[in-house]
């Protein structure tokens, strides 16, 4: 039994809204490499729609809350580039869980290896993105010097570890689930998601 | 209170309460790099012996402190705890007390921390392969491979190195670098000596330098790799060019997905050919743009005598998005009314297939007429637009380019085919001619409607109809009407007869004078209407009448 219309019309929605929201990246401090960094993003977002067949209804029974950190996703951020770390952690993590995939036959060999390549391109431009602006940024580099000096700065990056440990559920849930079919369906829904939620909170911030 | 053998100092203790005479644990610091957790801290008292130190913790789903299995009771001054299996994104809780016999000291807590946060990234590991200009770099990241505190990050370190010659010089040379890299333009026959670090980025962490390693450049290579590496492309092919500084060579290329960089290990075994480039004899090798999806690769290049090979050329990335290639749009032309619009679409591939253009791209449009050379250039967004107020019965040609023009990059297609169409006839003199079609028509009918009255005139005139109207019918028959009718031509003449002779003459003139009377009554008794119509003729006939009736009274 496969709900695959009802999902793909679950995922048009989402994906237009993001392809309307994807100028919102456009204005932070990236030079021209935000262009591709909004295409590739929107692309990789549709590829994490498209590249399952079906979402079988017994899969949902095996759903979990995994709680993504509302506080990354509230408009109060005082600091754009705050956001952009996130969803440069987030492509790293998914880049992370999918290239674990091993699960052979449910999703196409194709599909994968464009979900990977997308996701290898969407943080090469970011880790460009903020590689430039910490070069702009004379703070960062003194901390680059005092390499022994260990994490006392501990300057609160709590909204990371929330993110972390959103990522960690995950990865523990497709420990539990020994990597089974339905745990990476509904693995590559929440990261869709996720994604989704970050991309509109980059627009809406913009919008300020 | 107790005199302090130090020194003479006094140390004022406090109630005198059991576990009161040790202090706790000073300098209680938390010290974790990679997956070792350790607590260390300094004794209260270096000079007193038989003190030994506790230590427990706490995590947050249980509320009790536990103790910490292997630091119960030890005489040294850390402790680790890394076998504990702690999540590492969670708080936990340390504390350590001092005890000396009976006593304890009180408990010092240490503030709750989460031990990633806590954590310092630790000297990754380095294996190095030495070629005549380049190193060969392997990078194992910081911590065990089942490292519980990088579990999730294995791939997300990024790496910079710090490389020098071993001689006097020295001068540093620091490069990003990635897990399986290679370090280009050395010396052959060289010592060069390098350390690496690791870095999480988000996390703000930068790791410990791995030990210096240094290694020796090999004897320079007989046949030098391929330079300069160049790829470009066009609407159809991707190009790669280099440089090569000698004749009579054949070159391969091979290919890797970019991503496959971030992973450490070995990938030697995941470059692929590429086949169009397979011994080929030219510094240049032509492929489709279909052997790539969209995404970045690396591209090397090798050189071959047939005897001997060259080393690989240096990796050069290249990226699909920033090698595209914006192909000229389609233009449609519909002449509208003295205007010309515009229909700008999505070009095709040959497959017939649409192809996708994401970038918002701005069209370069060239209008001309056809017999002029002058060409104005607009640029517009929209795709379907319309020129006002162009002459009518003129044709005009339009081609247009496809533009990207963002910060820093611009992007331009080819032209188009140029696409002419001619103008229809303005507004006014279509309206005149629409005019003139309906004057025309209203004429015709008005002639059409002339004429149909004049035939009935005609018709009226010449031609009159012979029915009287009904009414008539029925009063008089219709043999009497005839003679009523045709009788004002021809009128029935009586005849008259005379009966008496003279003797009657006499009589007669005295009949004259009666007659006169008679003649009025005659007159005036006539009933015979008829008769009366033609006097003249038919008094005669009345007074012969009355004579008559006269001669007989």
């Amino acid at each position: 039994m496969s709900v695959k219309p009802d999902v793909i019309r679950k995922c048009l929605w989402p994906a237009c809204l993001v392809g309307l929201f994807i100028t919102g990246i456009l204005s932070l401090d990236c030079n021209f490499l935000n262009i591709h960094l909004s295409r590739v993003t929107w692309q990789n977002l549709r590829l994490l729609s498209v590249m399952s067949n079906s979402f079988s209804i017994e899969c949902l029974r095996e759903n979990k809350a995994f709680e993504l950190p509302e506080e990354i996703l509230s408009h109060t951020q005082p600091v754009k580039n705050d956001i952009k770390e996130a969803f440069y952690e987030a492509s790293i993590q998914a880049f992370n869980i999918f290239s674990q995939y091993t699960f052979r036959s449910a999703w196409e060999e194709k599909h994968l290896k464009q979900i990977q390549i997308g996701l290898g391109q969407q943080l090469q431009y970011l880790e460009q993105c903020l590689e430039e602006e910490e070069k702009e940024n004379e703070d960062m580099k003194e901390m680059e010097e005092e390499g022994t000096k260990h994490s006392a700065t501990m300057v609160p990056r709590l909204s990371h570890l929330e993110l972390r440990r959103y990522f960690n559920r995950i990865d523990n849930f497709l420990k539990e689930k020994k990597y089974s079919h339905c745990a990476w369906e509904i693995v590559r829904v929440e990261i869709r998601r996720c994604f989704y939620l970050l991309l509109k909170s980059i627009a809406l911030l913009r919008r300020k | 209170m107790r005199r302090h053998p130090k020194g003479g100092r006094f140390y004022y203790k406090y109630k005198r309460e059991k576990g009161t005479n040790l202090k706790s644990p000073q300098n209680v610091e938390v010290y974790i790099v990679d997956d070792s957790c350790i607590l260390k801290w300094s004794g209260s008292d270096e000079f007193v012996s038989n003190v030994t130190f506790s230590v427990d913790y706490q995590i947050p789903e249980i509320d009790d402190w536990i103790k910490l299995p292997g630091c119960q009771y030890v005489t040294s001054t850390q402790c680790d705890f890394s076998s504990l299996q702690l999540n590492v994104y969670d708080e936990v809780k340390l504390r350590v007390r001092a005890e000396k016999g009976n006593d304890t000291s009180p408990w010092y807590e240490v503030d709750s921390f989460i031990p990633f946060q806590k954590a310092q990234i630790g000297p990754p590991e380095v294996h190095l392969e030495a070629e005549d200009r380049a190193v060969i770099l392997n990078i194992s990241p910081p911590g065990t491979q089942d490292s519980v505190m990088w579990a999730m990050d294995s791939s997300s370190f990024t790496y910079s190195l710090v490389i020098w010659k071993n001689s006097s010089s020295g001068e540093k040379r620091t490069e990003t670098v990635y897990p399986r890299d290679k370090i280009y333009k050395l010396s052959p026959e060289t010592t060069y000596c390098l350390k690496v670090r690791a870095r999480l980025r988000v996390q703000r962490k930068v790791g410990l330098y791995s030990p210096v390693s240094c290694i020796n450049t090999t004897v320079e290579n007989k046949l030098p790799p391929p330079e300069n590496i160049q790829i470009d492309s066009n609407n159809w092919n991707y190009i790669i060019k280099w440089d090569y500084k000698y004749e009579n060579m054949t070159f391969q290329a091979q290919w890797l997905y970019g991503y496959l960089k971030k992973f450490p290990g070995k990938h030697e075994d995941k470059w692929k050919q590429l086949p169009d480039c397979e011994n080929v004899k030219t510094t240049q090798c032509v492929f489709p743009r279909s052997t790539f999806s969209r995404g970045i690769y690396f591209v090397r290049v090798q050189a071959s005598n047939g005897n001997n090979t060259s080393l690989w050329s240096e990796e050069k990335r290249f990226d699909t998005e920033i090698q595209t290639i914006i192909l000229p749009p389609l233009i449609n032309l519909k002449s509208v009314n003295g205007s010309l619009r515009v229909y700008i679409g999505a070009p095709k591939e040959s497959e017939n297939k649409s192809v996708d253009q994401p970038y918002r791209l701005t069209y370069e449009i060239n209008f001309w007429e056809n017999t002029s050379d002058t060409q104005s250039k607009i640029l517009q967004k929209k795709t379907d637009f319309t020129f006002l107020n162009l002459k009518p019965l003129t044709v005009y040609c339009v081609k247009a380019r496809a533009l990207i023009l963002e910060e820093k990059w611009n992007k331009s297609s080819d032209f188009s085919d140029t696409v002419c169409e001619k103008t229809k006839p303005g507004n006014t003199s279509r309206t005149l001619l629409i005019a003139g079609i309906c004057i025309a028509l209203l004429i015709l009918a008005a002639v059409v409607y002339v004429v149909r009255v004049l035939w009935r005139c005609i018709n009226y005139v010449f031609f009159p109809s012979s029915k009287p109207p009904s009414a008539v019918d029925e009063y008089f028959s219709e043999h009497l009407l005839k003679n009523l009718l045709l009788s004002t031509s021809a009128e029935q003449i009586e005849r008259c007869f005379v009966i008496e002779n003279t003797n009657t003459v006499s009589a007669a003139e005295e009949t004259n004078h009666a007659g006169e009377d008679y003649k009025k009554y005659g007159s005036q008794t006539s009933q015979d209407s008829g008769n009366y119509s033609n006097e003249d003729e038919n008094s005669g006939s009345g007074l012969s009448e009355e004579v008559l009736l006269q001669g007989a009274v």
